[in-house]
């Protein structure tokens, strides 16, 4: 028996909440950032894969990022909802993120495009538990 | 070290047993390369046995179906890497004179799980999220299209080649050809990637028998040499790595021409790790077989087909052969040793003295691969 959103909630937990909720609703990722070195990961952990140092604190990262590359996904296991677009997204920490891109055509994004982290439904587990993750949508440009 | 060479190979036809379990589905492939060396049972010193998702102890329940008990067996999973790693630690230990005489086995069977994408460890970040490998390689391909001249057409001739030998291999699990035309109608996967640009699921054994290069002459036949052994690791990386170029082969095809005094050029065939039609062209390029950005020209030209200039995966490769994960590596060797042997009938890559095999593993974020390991082998 799959239970993903169970899955996911343990995964995002591994150091700490990976996603945090601002005052006017908006959400911002959590990563972590080591005070001995500088490197920077997503997600947290609580220690720096790159000095092993265990001297990390967490750092919120931007609002958007840029799409490096992604997929409509046909064919997942269960309980997620198909097709659903996943991607990489560059974000300005320096970091690659995976994420679900949510509320476009897949034929109306582009490489290097700006989006934005949100939070979203991705599916939902057979007892109809909803499956909620972080995920972006496209920064919509001003004309 | 000493020099190492492969006296018998031996496998079973990839496809879908569903009814068999792991050791009936690999006795007869293990029987076919003991058979095959000329190695008396009795010589065999140690067993090592690849398997991905094949549970513990793999090795012991298929050996003891042929009486082969009673001496160290070595159970090794490194995802499609399974297999080829037992082969790299089987040739570390005869190389090092600790054994003289072993068998190497890879076998998977994929159908337990009743089909779909390969099951991946759910502890991980990305997996979690979603991520299933077509996806992952789709994007691969999505930002390789962006960057170089590469269409869809490109993908389908892949696959439509890979066909095209698996016709002449009894032991490939899709030996029906196919179109251009047929690949980009098949059903989408994850785009731009459909089924046919996917390898099949299934199960499958393969075996080999290698000893000390010394001792090859006592037990007659022609022994293939193995003329380089490299593995790696990927590396982490959480920032923006380039996924056209699978940087892992890259260093690992590096290190390995260097240990082996050759380069690609002097490669006769390869066998290569297409799980997935876009994977086979980036490693054109990792491997050295082409610059940077001209995958797609090769495989217009016909440069990697048997006839061609370079000859990847006569046997079918992934794609038409099949992937039962943790039989692949060896899968890949038994193909080199028939292709080096002259023993590939339709499919023969004539005058092969060297031929190449690279396995990878993937599945874990942050990593362009988990692992990867490339063998040299020449007659």
């Amino acid at each position: 028996m799959t239970d993903t959103a169970e899955e996911l909630k343990q995964a995002l937990n591994i150091a700490g909440d990976a996603l945090a909720e601002k005052p006017d609703g908006t959400v911002r990722l959590i990563g972590t950032e080591c005070a001995d070195c500088g490197h920077r990961v997503f997600p947290p952990t609580p220690v720096c894969p790159e000095c092993m140092s265990e001297n990390v604190s967490r750092i919120e990262l931007s609002e958007t990022g840029t799409l490096y590359s992604w997929s409509a996904v046909r064919i997942a296991p269960r309980d997620w909802k198909t097709p659903f677009i996943a991607g990489y997204v560059d974000m300005p920490e320096g970091v690659r993120v995976f994420a679900h891109m949510v509320d476009i055509d897949p034929e109306a994004l582009s490489f290097d495009m700006n989006v934005r982290v949100c939070k979203s439904e991705l599916g939902a587990e057979s007892d109809g538990t909803p499956i909620e993750s972080y995920s972006f949508v496209p920064v919509e440009e001003k004309s | 070290m000493r020099d190492v060479a492969i006296l018998g190979a031996g496998m079973v036809p990839f496809g879908k047993y569903p009814e068999k379990t792991l050791a009936e589905i690999a006795w007869p492939a293990v029987k076919a390369a003991i058979e095959d060396s000329n190695v008396p049972k009795k010589d065999i010193q140690a067993a090592y046995c690849g398997t991905a998702l094949g549970g513990m102890m793999a090795g012991q329940r298929i050996l003891k179906t042929l009486g082969i008990t009673g001496l160290p067996i070595m159970n090794i999973e490194n995802a499609c890497s399974s297999s080829s790693t037992a082969f790299r630690e089987a040739w570390i230990a005869v190389a090092a004179g600790v054994y003289d005489a072993v068998v190497v086995i890879g076998v998977e069977k994929l159908t337990k799980f009743g089909g779909g994408t390969l099951p991946l460890e759910k502890e991980d970040f990305e997996v979690a999220h979603g991520l299933v490998m077509p996806a992952l390689y789709a994007m691969r391909a999505q930002r390789y299209m962006h960057e170089f001249d590469l269409t869809e057409d490109h993908l389908a001739k892949v696959s439509v080649k890979a066909r095209e030998h698996g016709q002449h291999n009894p032991d490939a699990q899709m030996r029906e050809l196919t179109s251009i035309e047929a690949v980009k109608e098949s059903r989408p996967v994850a785009d731009p990637l459909r089924l046919f640009h996917c390898c099949p699921s299934g199960d499958g054994a393969a075996a080999v028998v290698i000893c000390a290069a010394e001792n090859a002459a006592k037990f007659g036949g022609e022994p293939i040499r193995v003329i380089g052994s490299e593995i790696n690791s990927g590396k982490y990386m959480t920032g923006f790595r380039d996924m056209t170029s699978p940087e892992i082969t890259v260093r690992g095809a590096a290190q390995l021409y260097e240990e082996a005094g050759i380069g690609p050029e002097d490669v006769d065939l390869a066998e290569v790790h297409d799980a997935f039609a876009i994977a086979e062209l980036l490693y054109y390029e990792a491997l050295g077989f082409c610059p940077r950005g001209e995958a797609g020209r090769m495989i217009d030209e016909g440069e990697t087909s048997v006839g061609g200039r370079i000859p990847v995966n006569p046997s079918g490769g992934l794609l038409a052969k099949g992937h039962p994960i943790g039989a692949t590596g060896v899968a890949q060797i038994v193909e080199v040793v028939r292709q080096l042997r002259g023993q590939c009938g339709n499919r023969q890559v004539e005058g092969a003295r060297v031929g190449l095999t690279h396995c990878t593993g993937g599945g874990v974020s942050g990593f362009d691969h988990g692992v990867c390991s490339i063998h040299l082998f020449a007659r």
